[in-house]
């Protein structure tokens, strides 16, 4: 026997209409309201899934989000998606729903075949089992993830929107349920901006699962209606439903999805609204009336299918429609079990109430009461059929005799309720455990801005929480500057018999002995696994938590934690509130990545950063490259060209005709100010005192380690004013750490400093025509060697265009950067390039230019330093002024013992033995050809930039080696993917040692 | 040779082709507002030497109060932080402001840097354009004032926000990040049924006129 649809007064479906939907491939039919498990349920439908480890069959236990069983695979196609629990499906018509375990099927799983030995598969059993041979560890993994996981991720790209939307706001309240209702109304009518949310389809929370509550004269179905109509009269009251806040973060954010479109069918969904929205919501003030959620009892066999907790129970009779069973057995420790019992009962069901409280009574004759007993285990094949009830001591969790044996086709346990903490505690705190009521609760008085009301903090009773709620709530006006006078509202405090706490109900055996007893579902742990963890002396909860897995799964042991937190507690002898809980952390339920996403797809994932040239790039077919967040030309391809082809003829144009590079990226500050040059000496290692007008100089930036961080060429404008260029990479890095030093160090210095990266465009003319190029373009510089030397800048007019022309040289060639406001940048390009036809101007990218600079031995921050290289170990010492008045940043560490010591890496050139060897960087470079190193065969140091020189016809190289400056012409062996090449260590300038080029 | 024309960062979008008069059923709508130039100043409100300087090209003193936006006879004027200004003016003005600038507080701490080819200001109006502020910062856009500014962030990109009237806003960005922040804009504003329109259909007080100055 199992689940049938019954009539009843108050439940939240409409019976008028009915839809379709399909479950592991067989169709049937619900009402619109009702959630892809309560049609199951309605259906008859009781297996819904095989256990993760023991292949056990498994039905619905929950009726929300806490339920650990009934994970399906939801749609098809490009819109399906796994794991969705089948109590929070909304049921659509169409609706395609399939398991996400069982192999070969539901009915028939191999894995349950392997769940026999089960005893030999506790917890900790895969990392005892599969340790040896190690050789075999990859065929494990894969045959393991086989077995494992549940649902598939889609296969095809997502077709949906999602999106975005931030919320400012006085009140943010968590929770629609009674607490939350009232909470919202409260500061609705005080005029606070005000947010409610709540995760179900509609307000009510527990209200919908209990008719007979009474709230100002009002039964629960017309409070709702009453407060709902009362929030939307209020203009600055927002209400969202499907909204499940599952985040709460610094200062207040409380990040939330809302499910917009997943209760309507595919082809029903509004192409511009979002499949789920992300809000993040900022309040002065969070209310969380977040509520609790009830946990089972442990028993053996306490996993078979049709046994649930009374709240599931209730909620699928009260909002639903559905009697999960003909003959049910309850098992309990409070009144709780009570007031499900009398509905279960008038709604037809056989009821048998076992009480673990000894002189519990019925509250009707519609049902019978075992007073003193408990569960032992449950019985049936595949299904629930009966129970073992024994009779329990009347202190001690302990049975006091063998107990009947009671058929029944459905078992509903309650241990009690589990206020829902986590949004409270992810900021890293912890609940309290309050013995009076059996739980872990966070306190009534909340913490500054977050106010918690109801349930949530172990104030069960109705009449209870509304009074508290609305003292809560009366501080939360008052800091938000309100005056109003709260009332409370009438509600009748029944009275109630006081419960006994139980958590794993006895079975007159030791743990382990009698039939399994689970706590966590998802993940097959029993309550011996957790004696089991002690044992083996893991004492700490979280470790008992990792070592069997409790608390791991999409539910994130919402049932089970508690229940766990109490078994471990007792297996060490100590106290729960000792013991504590796991780790609260966001998300609070799954969070699809779409919702994470929203708008940030594709090309608005991260920035693209293009200079105001890039069109012509386009135009000239150019390879790109990621150069931090810029799109750079890489190389530009002539048709039937490879890189290398392409890199050889551009380097050839450059140091042979003209070539030509769009050097925009690079980060640019212009610094002003009577103790501008000071202020360079501080930043940079070498010397600017004597700079004068119209001069540039290399700078090189130092770390407080001494290490190298930044280098570039910075100009003298006017005899206050600086244009100091910075890496490309580096370019932010940079201005925040001039900006650090002076605010926080040096805020006597009068300097400015501010980006103007995006204000000019740089071309880079190069090569030894590049000057014959420039006059074409530029009527008004001097451009005659004597006059514009190598190192000079000048102002003046290129083709029409006010510009600044800097003659420095990152090739070691006779070389011009062209600098233009960024809106002419393409024009200025375009100009260039016609004005350079006539000598084969070759456009080229990142690639040739490292080549180029590579030839020269010039550095790269961040490919020939990491971080660890002083300009010492770079062989520039002349970029070092020791000299200097003040200090310099960086200059006390070169000092320290390590970076003074010989021996160090330094940086020299390789040339490999075979000319047409190009190194890999980053290969391993060792004194022997043989590959193992020890005492006497170090690794010395690595490869940093290598490349195939054209214009030498040969390979090159710049390695970091230690004690390099010393070995020059030794030969040594670099190691990379098994080959060995051995290369001969030379200077690091391979073209034009004396530097003639580029001062022609 | 023919005279370079000035682009743009939006140029590659080509947004001014695409300019149709706004309907009812465009509940945001977008114009740019473009080649205006951008003049960073610097230098301290206590020092008075400094401060009459710059109002004497300016023709008033620059706001000291934290996000406000003044209209000046030279342009506007917009805080961005208590030793930080950006003047919006017209292009064909930029070069003598400058000049004015520069010369009026020669010898004095302060920086007057031309910016002009750094930024480019979007126009963001239409019924529902507080709602796509929304989905697309963090800032609480509900809140601002007419006459007041916030530079804060819009996914991975910064820009700061001005509010001259209640019909809408400016953005006003980087060029590097022009790019990035278009293609946002446009894909988060789908549902909201853009469109492209000339600035003068979406015109504002204070940065729209200094297009045709």
């Amino acid at each position: 026997m199992s689940g049938t649809r019954v009539s009843l007064a108050g439940t939240r479906i409409d019976t008028a209409q009915t839809i379709r939907f399909s479950f592991n491939g067989r169709d049937y039919t619900g009402h619109p309201g009702d959630t892809l498990a309560s049609a199951l349920l309605a259906n008859g439908v009781r297996r819904m899934a095989r256990s993760f480890k023991y292949g056990r069959p498994r039905g619905i236990i929950g009726a929300g989000a806490e339920e650990p069983n009934a994970l399906v695979q939801l749609g098809t196609g490009a819109l399906t998606v796994p794991n969705i629990k089948a109590t929070q499906a909304e049921l659509y018509d169409g609706l395609v729903a399939n398991p996400t375990s069982g192999w070969p099927s539901l009915d028939f799983d191999l894995k349950s075949v392997l769940g026999r030995g089960s005893r030999f598969m506790p917890a900790g059993f895969y990392s005892k089992t599969f340790k040896w041979p190690r050789k075999l560890w990859p065929l494990y993994e894969t045959v393991i993830r086989k077995f494992a996981g549940f649902g598939s991720a889609p296969t095809e790209a997502d077709p949906e929107r999602y999106d975005h939307l931030h919320h400012h706001v006085d009140v943010l309240v968590v929770g629609g349920g009674a607490c939350g209702l009232l909470a919202a109304l409260q500061a609705g009518q005080a005029g606070l901006k005000t947010l409610l949310l709540d995760e179900q389809n509609e307000l009510g929370g527990w209200l919908l699962s209990d008719t007979t509550a009474q709230i100002d004269g009002r039964n629960s179905e017309a409070y709702i209606r009453a407060v709902r109509a009362a929030l939307q009269d209020l203009p600055h009251v927002t209400v969202l439903t499907r909204t499940t806040a599952f985040g709460m973060y610094e200062q207040n954010l409380v990040q939330a999805v809302e499910l917009v479109q997943d209760h309507l069918a595919p082809t029903q969904r509004n192409a511009d609204m979002p499949r789920h929205r992300l809000h993040k919501i900022r309040a002065h003030h969070v209310v969380l009336a977040t509520g609790a959620i009830e946990r089972p009892l442990v028993f053996g066999n306490n996993d078979l299918p049709g046994v649930m907790t009374v709240s599931a129970g209730q909620t699928f009779l009260q909002r639903y429609g559905v009697l999960v069973g003909k003959a049910i057995v309850l098992c309990g420790t409070s009144d709780l079990v009570h007031d499900a019992a009398e509905l279960l009962a008038s709604a037809g069901a056989k009821v048998t109430v076992a009480d673990v409280r000894h002189g519990a009574k019925a509250r009707s004759n519609r049902y019978t009461v075992m007073a003193g007993y408990g569960i032992a285990e449950a019985h049936g094949r595949g299904e629930v059929s009966s129970v073992r009830l024994v009779p329990l001591h009347a202190e001690r969790d302990e049975a006091a005799g063998p107990g009947t044996t009671l058929a029944c086709d459905a078992v509903l346990s309650s241990g009690g309720l589990s206020p829902t903490v986590h949004l409270f505690c992810h900021d890293g705190g912890r609940p309290v455990w309050d013995e009076s009521v059996a739980a872990f609760v966070v306190p009534r008085t909340g913490r500054k801005g977050v106010a918690c009301v109801g349930a949530v903090t172990g104030t069960f009773e109705l009449a209870d929480a509304l009074a508290q709620t609305t003292q809560a709530m009366q501080s939360v006006l008052t800091s938000l500057g309100k005056s109003a006078t709260l009332v409370v509202p009438a509600c009748p405090s029944p009275q109630r018999m006081a419960a006994r706490p139980m958590f794993r109900l006895p079975d007159g055996k030791a743990e382990g002995a009698g039939a399994k007893a689970f706590v966590d579902y998802q993940n097959d742990v029993s309550a011996a696994d957790i004696e089991l963890a002690v044992r083996e002396n893991y004492h700490s909860i979280e470790h008992v938590k990792r070592y069997t897995a409790l608390g791991f799964g999409t539910d994130q042991g919402k049932l089970s934690n508690v229940n766990g937190f109490v078994i471990t507690a007792r297996a060490l002898k100590r106290p729960v509130s000792e013991v504590g809980t796991t780790t609260y952390r966001p998300a609070y339920t799954p969070v699809s990545l779409g919702a994470l996403a929203g708008t940030m797809r594709e090309e608005c994932f991260d920035p693209s950063r293009y200079t105001a040239i890039h069109a012509s790039h386009m135009a000239r077919q150019a390879a790109l490259e990621p150069v931090g967040q810029w799109l750079r030309p890489w190389y530009f391809p002539k048709p039937g060209e490879d890189m290398h082809a392409a890199v050889n003829r551009e380097c050839l144009a450059a140091r042979n005709g003209v070539a030509v590079m769009d050097a925009s990226t690079l980060g640019k500050i212009q610094i002003d100010g009577p103790d501008a040059r000071e202020f360079l000496n501080r930043i940079y290692s070498n010397a600017w005192s004597q700079l004068a007008v119209g001069k540039c100089r290399y700078g090189l930036m130092l770390d407080e380690n001494g290490m190298v961080m930044d280098d570039g060429v910075t100009a003298c404008i006017e005899p206050d004013q600086f244009y100091m260029t910075t890496t490309t990479g580096g370019a932010a890095r940079v201005l925040n750490w001039l900006e650090r030093w002076h605010q926080t160090e040096w805020p006597e210095l009068k300097v400015w400093m501010t980006s103007v990266t995006d204000h000019w465009s740089t071309v880079a003319l190069v090569g030894p025509k590049a000057r014959a190029v420039l006059a074409k373009l530029c009527p008004d510089i001097d451009l005659s060697p004597e006059n514009f030397k190598f190192m000079d800048w000048r102002a003046g007019t290129v083709c029409g265009l006010p510009a600044r022309v800097f003659r420095i040289s990152f090739s070691g060639e006779l070389s011009y950067e062209l600098n233009v406001e960024s809106g002419y940048g393409q024009a200025l390009w375009e100009a260039v390039m016609e004005a350079g036809a006539e000598f084969d101007i070759t456009p080229y990218g990142t690639e040739t230019m490292h080549v180029l600079r590579a030839e020269k031995g010039f550095i790269i921050v961040g490919q020939d330093t990491d971080g660890s290289m002083s300009p010492l170990d770079l062989d520039m010492a002349w970029a070092v002024g020791m000299k200097k008045p003040f200090s310099f940043l960086g200059k006390r560490s070169l000092a320290r013992s390590d970076t003074a010591r010989a021996g160090r890496k330094q940086l020299v050139g390789l040339l490999p033995e075979d000319p047409h060897a190009v190194l890999i960087e980053g290969a391993q470079i060792m004194q022997s050809a043989v590959a193992q190193p020890d005492g006497n065969n170090r690794m010395l140091g690595h490869v940093t930039s290598s490349y195939y020189s054209a214009f030498l016809g040969r390979s090159i190289a710049m390695a970091v080696v230690a004690g390099g400056l010393e070995r020059k012409d030794q030969t040594l062996h670099v190691h990379a993917h098994g080959k060995v090449t051995p290369v001969k260590v030379s200077g690091s300038v391979f073209v034009d040692v004396k530097g003639d080029r580029q001062n022609v | 040779m023919s005279k370079p024309t000035l682009q743009s960062p939006l140029h590659a979008f080509g947004l001014d082709a695409q300019a149709v008069a706004p309907s009812a059923l465009n509940r945001v709508v977008f114009s740019e507002l473009p080649h205006l130039g951008y003049i960073v100043l610097r230098g301290k409100t206590d020092d008075s030497a400094f401060m009459q300087g710059v109002a004497s090209v300016l023709g008033q003193n620059v706001p000291v109060q934290p996000r406000q936006v003044l209209q000046t006879a030279e342009g506007a004027v917009l805080w961005l932080s208590p030793d930080e200004w950006l003047l919006v003016c017209p292009r064909s003005r930029r070069d003598a402001v400058l000049a004015a600038l520069t010369a009026a507080l020669k010898g004095l701490f302060a920086q007057v840097v031309d910016n002009s080819g750094g930024f480019t200001t979007l126009r963001l109006a239409g019924r529902e354009h507080l709602a796509l502020l929304r989905q697309l910062g963090p800032y609480d856009f509900e809140s601002q004032a007419i006459g007041t500014l916030a530079s804060t962030v819009m996914s991975k990109t910064s820009v700061t926000v001005v509010r001259t009237d209640a019909v809408g806003v400016l953005l006003v960005f980087r060029r590097s990040f022009a790019d990035y922040l278009w293609r946002l804009i446009e894909r988060t504003a789908k549902p909201y049924h853009p469109c492209i329109a000339a600035p003068t259909a979406v015109a504002d007080p204070v940065f729209t006129p200094l297009l045709t100055a």
